[in-house]
């Protein structure tokens, strides 16, 4: 079964009005679809990314993040597995990201050899 | 390689959802306490600014890794450094910093054996934090919205919520509170002596309101306001469970706690007020009522004999009772006697004119409403006439009850109340018809 990436990305700003409580409540909602889509079996790995703006590479040249002018920046990603990206995009659906103003975007990722 | 960063949380499948409850609230709370020490009180709003940042880290960081193992230990940390990057940012004046800095990365190093453990530290920098939040120099509306904020971790939109109040009208107490904390130099110490006294009473007055404005009920039933009970029970047990409390400080907890256990059993499903003698005792939470019991026991140690005592009891004794009918009124009615005489208000008369009513009848009852007629405190409380159409209902004087209930709906009452008043005549009327 091929996996894919969701690539989850925010307006990190949204986030500071929220109080602890709402936080927490946000926390815990992100906490449980990990969960579920653990139990489920399709869930391969997840990271977040460091908060800095991180580098950019080309050729020799080497500069700070790329996203200086964007709002939208990209925190972390989720690894799943599905069977096809409609199978992909519905296991993302209820990811609260969503509910919570951000957006996701989901790519296959090629087999390596070897594997199914 | 892609490492699984969700095991944390999946090995712990009974924290769904993840945390202790209120945890970030709490945590805040204590590091607000904490860094408000280290820095100063001047300089309240950077503590709750880097325990903001420190939450928001978490909340990013929690959500792709699952909870750590010592959530509160993560969070401290963070905090800790963010405090250290806004003390190098010159946020904070230049003679505190080197001090600060060695506190600051000394916390972090392991405890020494003659050390107080880093948790006692924090609940005492909590304790400071609510007698400086306390404090008789600030009005008791301001300390109650201070003490949310800074100790309980709400937002200023939740208390605004809670308050019905609009969010600039809490902001701006807020912001004055503190600029009074600032111009006062009110101390981050813990009073002793004759002035512990006087600042306890203080503390508990605060405490008490912020009680009430999670407890009254013509205030209308929302979830946030009775969070405020339990943050009021929370702290006042924090005060309880330390090196000054007193046995006026249990006698509130035993209050707060018997009263809050009764919360889920006052409304119905759609929202409606059940009174007392309605309620199904067995949804009333047994754990508030045995943490009740238990502080009531420490109450009575002392010599003292406060309202928080007096009221506490009639809670007990209500509590007590498995059914309405096994109530002990004469107890409650001379411990509404004792009350009166504690805190003579015609809100207590009132309340005691429902026990004279089970001792001695309803027309003694009336007798002792007429005299609270025309007491300007209670001109507009809606509940002087619907006591009065109860007892005239209990009297079968049904048009007269229909009367009373009809003026009470005229006064100021939430939508709930007005329900149940209306609920009241219809079923008067009924029982005239039928």
């Amino acid at each position: 079964m091929p996996n894919y990436m969701l690539l989850l990305y925010d307006d990190p700003t949204g986030w500071t009005k929220l109080s602890p409580q709402e936080m927490q409540t946000a926390l815990e909602k992100y906490i449980a679809w990990s969960q579920k889509a653990t139990s489920e079996g399709y869930l391969r790995g997840s990271h977040r990314l460091a908060e800095d703006v991180g580098k950019v590479m080309r050729g020799a040249k080497v500069t700070d993040g790329p996203y200086s002018e964007t709002k939208e920046i990209l925190g972390g990603y989720f690894l799943i597995n599905a069977a096809n990206y409609d199978q992909a995009v519905q296991r993302s659906l209820d990811h609260p990201h969503l509910e919570y103003g951000g957006t996701i975007e989901v790519r296959q990722t090629h087999p390596m050899h070897g594997e199914e | 390689m892609i490492s699984d960063g969700t095991g944390a949380a999946t090995s712990a499948p009974e924290n769904v959802g993840g945390s202790v409850e209120h945890l970030f609230r709490h945590e805040s709370g204590r590091i607000v306490s904490y860094l408000t020490r280290l820095l100063g009180p001047e300089h309240m709003d950077l503590a709750e600014e880097v325990v903001q940042e420190a939450l928001l880290k978490a909340l990013q960081s929690w959500s792709y890794s699952g909870i750590p193992a010592n959530p509160a230990a993560w969070l401290l940390q963070v905090a800790r450094n963010s405090a250290l990057d806004a003390i190098r940012h010159r946020k904070v004046s230049a003679d505190k910093e080197p001090a600060l800095v060695a506190e600051l990365t000394a916390a972090s190093r392991p405890l020494r054996p003659y050390e107080t453990s880093p948790d006692a530290k924090l609940r005492d920098d909590e304790l400071r934090m609510i007698f400086m939040c306390c404090h008789p120099e600030l009005s008791p509306e301001a300390s109650v919205a201070l003490s949310l904020k800074a100790i309980g971790g709400f937002s200023v939109r939740e208390i605004a919520r809670a308050f019905l109040a609009d969010e600039g009208t809490i902001a701006q107490r807020l912001v004055r509170a503190k600029r009074q904390i600032r111009e006062k130099r009110l101390s981050f110490d813990l009073p002793s002596g004759f002035e512990l006294i006087r600042r306890l009473d203080s503390v508990l007055e605060v405490f008490y309101l912020m009680f009430n404005e999670g407890y009254d009920a013509h205030q209308g039933e929302d979830l946030i306001r009775h969070d405020l009970c339990f943050e009021a029970l929370r702290l006042a047990r924090l005060v309880a469970g330390s090196s000054v409390s007193a046995p006026g400080v249990h006698a509130l907890v035993a209050l707060i706690a018997l009263q809050t256990a009764r919360l889920p059993a006052r409304t119905d499903s759609v929202g409606d007020l059940i009174l007392l003698d309605q309620q199904d005792r067995s949804r009333w939470d047994d754990r508030l009522i045995a943490i009740g019991f238990d502080h009531f026991d420490r109450s009575i140690t002392g010599r003292e004999v406060s309202a928080f005592h007096v009221e506490a009891a009639i809670a007990a004794t209500h509590t007590r009772a498995a059914t309405p009918q096994e109530t002990d009124w004469n107890l409650v009615l001379s411990l509404y006697d004792q009350l009166l005489q504690l805190k003579p208000s015609p809100v207590v008369a009132l309340n005691r004119s429902v026990a004279v009513a089970r001792v001695h009848g309803a027309q003694a009852a009336l007798d002792q409403l007429d005299k609270l007629d025309g007491d300007p405190a209670l001109r507009n409380y809606y509940l002087l006439p619907a006591v009065r159409g109860q007892l005239l209902a209990e009297m079968n004087q049904r048009g007269a009850a229909v009367a009373a209930y009809r003026q009470a709906l005229e006064l100021s009452c939430n939508a709930p109340e007005q329900r149940f008043l209306q609920r009241r005549i219809d079923q008067i009327r009924e029982a005239d018809s039928g």
